[in-house]
């Protein structure tokens, strides 16, 4: 019999974990809103920055928790590179076109990082805080975990504020809403699409960082959280930086529970069923949002 | 049916013949001549993916769906021969029929809810199912789960199908390969074909003209589906193992045959075959020197070529080798006239 202690626990663990896959899907949210493309990509920019947080603290000590900031400011400029010489090109071409173009990325970094790093997993060990646990009324928490999602909602606090308080702000929700409108209104298109990516991309650059801190990071790691962005997306709605955020814990709650009530090893499938019976039956996900 | 037939009598008497006729007899005569296990396995490989491309695009290509999940049909395929085989020793020929009717049936089935997804969401839907599939597989006792299933031991012979040398799986896919084109030509320049590539272009025109999308996109799945079953049972008669990793896997087999099939142009009937043929080889050679050359360490030196080439194909030319042929003018230069169904999609 499960416990009731053991299902507050698998909440609290899943709203935890489920911060962490909401700052991802909001970037994947940012992107496919503004630009209509789904980035297959979106995991291995994530590896991407895992490895960046690993090496900086192999080599120079840095705290994975310290290293956000780097993680955001690098994955900023690969995207900003990659919406200019990859993503621009295939903006008007047919949905088959940009699909294998971001496919084609996902090859490229993926592999690429086999090359350099080898397909062992690489860990950071050694972290002093990283054993620490509280015990508040009977329930385990994990330090880490909690600064985790202090890290992902703060970041999510300052992207909301940017985007309903500042001016580039306003005017990428306005590109993401009528591309032609806002064209016509005089906000330049490709500086947003510019933006948007690179702020999609960063924001799972900082998941990447915060995922090195508990998690390990080998070439593959990214494919899962890609998987499971996508999912999140379309569950909260299309192109909703909310929906996203929602979503996000909402499938970080339903994956620990299945893991507790049903079986560990059938949490992804469950989710992912869960997945294709939304989009089968609301495609619009949870919080409606446009459809196609 | 009929009229594709009478077009196909039409292009016969034109120089295609002569290049059918050249191209299969030199495939044929190539194990005689050639002495060399591994070109001819690495053939049968590209014929083997080739063969699934071919139907991924009839579904991808030609109805417009963009499949990230034929893995679910393919391994499905593979472990109904193999079942059948393991449990009441039923041989592999009957097996691959088996296997493509049981792909069939769980296309059919899963096409009724997902021929309501279009463009992204068909190909995020698929790309979902196939995980889903996976890891059932993975936890499927009963079937071996992780460890998958090995075929029985069994004399070498035609019977069984099993061989060690590749020359006989060989000339077992060439000739499925063949009736796989055959069938496929009929269909495509039939009135499925037409209407399927009407669906494609624009389903609302379609339905205003009287088309039924749900049908035939339903048509497109099952017999696709079919197939890909059918290939996936040819892969458990020459590998005589399956696991849920190698047959449901996502980038071995989803993705790369769709990568072939955008490779080799997605609008075009040979298409997909073409760019298995182009795509496997320079895959397994390279591997295989990479391998011998600079060690296991430089493996994905190759998948990072090929994710650049598949970039180079997006940018330069979406519609793949056969679309460039096609559109140099090349085709017409040969055949006398544009082949069907080629330089669709504009």
């Amino acid at each position: 019999m499960v416990s009731a202690m053991a299902i507050a626990q698998a909440v609290i663990s899943g709203l935890l974990i489920g911060s962490l896959y909401s700052l991802i899907s909001m970037g994947l949210a940012l992107i496919w809103g503004v630009m209509d493309i789904v980035n297959f990509a979106h995991g291995d920019f994530m590896m991407v920055a895992g490895y960046l947080t690993c090496i900086l603290f192999d080599y120079a000590g840095v705290d994975p928790l310290l290293s956000v900031p780097v993680a955001f400011a690098v994955t900023f400029v690969l995207g900003i590179l990659t919406q200019r010489f990859v993503i621009d090109r295939v903006l008007e071409a047919p949905p088959v076109s940009q699909i294998f173009a971001t496919f084609a990325l996902l090859m490229i970094i993926r592999n690429t990082a086999l090359l350099i790093w080898g397909p062992k997993p690489t860990t950071i060990t050694g972290l002093w805080y990283a054993e620490l646990v509280f015990r508040p009324y009977g329930l385990t928490l994990s330090l880490i975990h909690i600064l985790i999602a202090v890290i992902c909602m703060v970041t999510t606090a300052i992207l909301y504020i940017f985007i309903t308080r500042t001016y580039t702000g306003i005017a990428l929700r306005a590109t993401s809403q009528n591309r032609l409108a806002a064209r016509l209104l005089g906000i330049d298109i490709r500086k947003m699409y510019l933006l948007a990516f690179g702020i999609g991309v960063g924001l799972t650059g900082i998941g990447g960082a915060l995922l090195a801190s508990f998690y390990y990071i080998f070439p593959e790691v990214g494919a899962r959280f890609c998987m499971l962005s996508f999912m999140i997306v379309v569950l909260g709605g299309f192109g909703s930086l909310f929906g996203a955020l929602v979503g996000g814990l909402a499938i970080g709650v339903l994956e620990e529970l299945s893991a507790l009530l049903v079986n560990p090893a059938l949490k992804d499938a469950i989710a992912f069923g869960i997945f294709i019976l939304i989009l089968l039956f609301k495609p619009t996900g949870l919080f409606g949002g446009r459809e196609t | 049916m009929s009229e594709a037939l009478r077009k196909l009598k039409m292009e016969l008497k034109g120089p295609l013949s002569l290049i059918l006729l050249a191209v299969t007899g030199i495939l044929i005569t190539l194990p005689l001549l050639v002495r060399n296990p591994f070109l001819i396995n690495t053939l049968m490989l590209s014929f083997l993916f080739g063969f699934a491309a071919l139907a991924w695009n009839l579904m991808a290509g030609y109805t417009g769906l963009l499949s990230f999940g034929h893995a679910v049909f393919f391994g499905i395929g593979a472990y109904t021969t193999m079942i059948l085989l393991l449990w009441w020793r039923i041989t592999p020929w009957i097996g691959m029929l088996a296997a493509g009717v049981t792909a069939g049936l769980v296309g059919f089935v899963i096409g009724i809810p997902f021929t309501r997804l279009r463009s992204h969401w068909f190909a995020l839907g698929t790309l979902a199912l196939g995980e889903v599939v996976q890891i059932i597989f993975i936890n499927w006792r009963a079937v071996g789960g992780a460890r998958g299933l090995e075929t029985p031991i069994m004399p070498q012979c035609l019977y069984w199908l099993n061989f060690v040398d590749p020359t006989v799986h060989y000339y077992v896919i060439m000739g499925l390969l063949g009736v796989e084109l055959f069938i496929l030509y009929l269909i495509v320049n039939g009135r499925i074909g037409y209407y399927l590539q009407a669906i494609r272009e624009d389903e609302t025109a379609a339905m205003a003209l009287g088309i039924n999308p749900f049908k035939y996109k339903l048509i497109s799945i099952t017999i696709s589906a079919f197939l890909t079953g059918i290939a996936g049972g040819f892969y458990t008669a020459r590998f005589g193992y399956v696991d849920p990793f190698s047959v449901f896997g996502m980038m071995y087999i989803s993705i790369n045959i769709s990568i072939i099939g955008i490779l080799g142009g997605i609008y075009s009937l040979i298409g997909p075959l073409i760019g298995a043929l182009v795509f496997v080889p320079a895959a397994e050679y390279t591997r295989a020197y990479i391998g011998s050359h600079f060690g296991a360490r430089f493996y994905g030196i190759h998948l990072v070529a090929f994710g650049i080439i598949l970039l180079a194909v997006c940018f330069i030319v979406p519609d793949g080798i056969m679309g460039w042929v096609e559109r140099r003018g090349y085709i017409r230069a040969i055949l006398g006239h544009g082949e069907e169904g080629v330089g669709g999609g504009e």
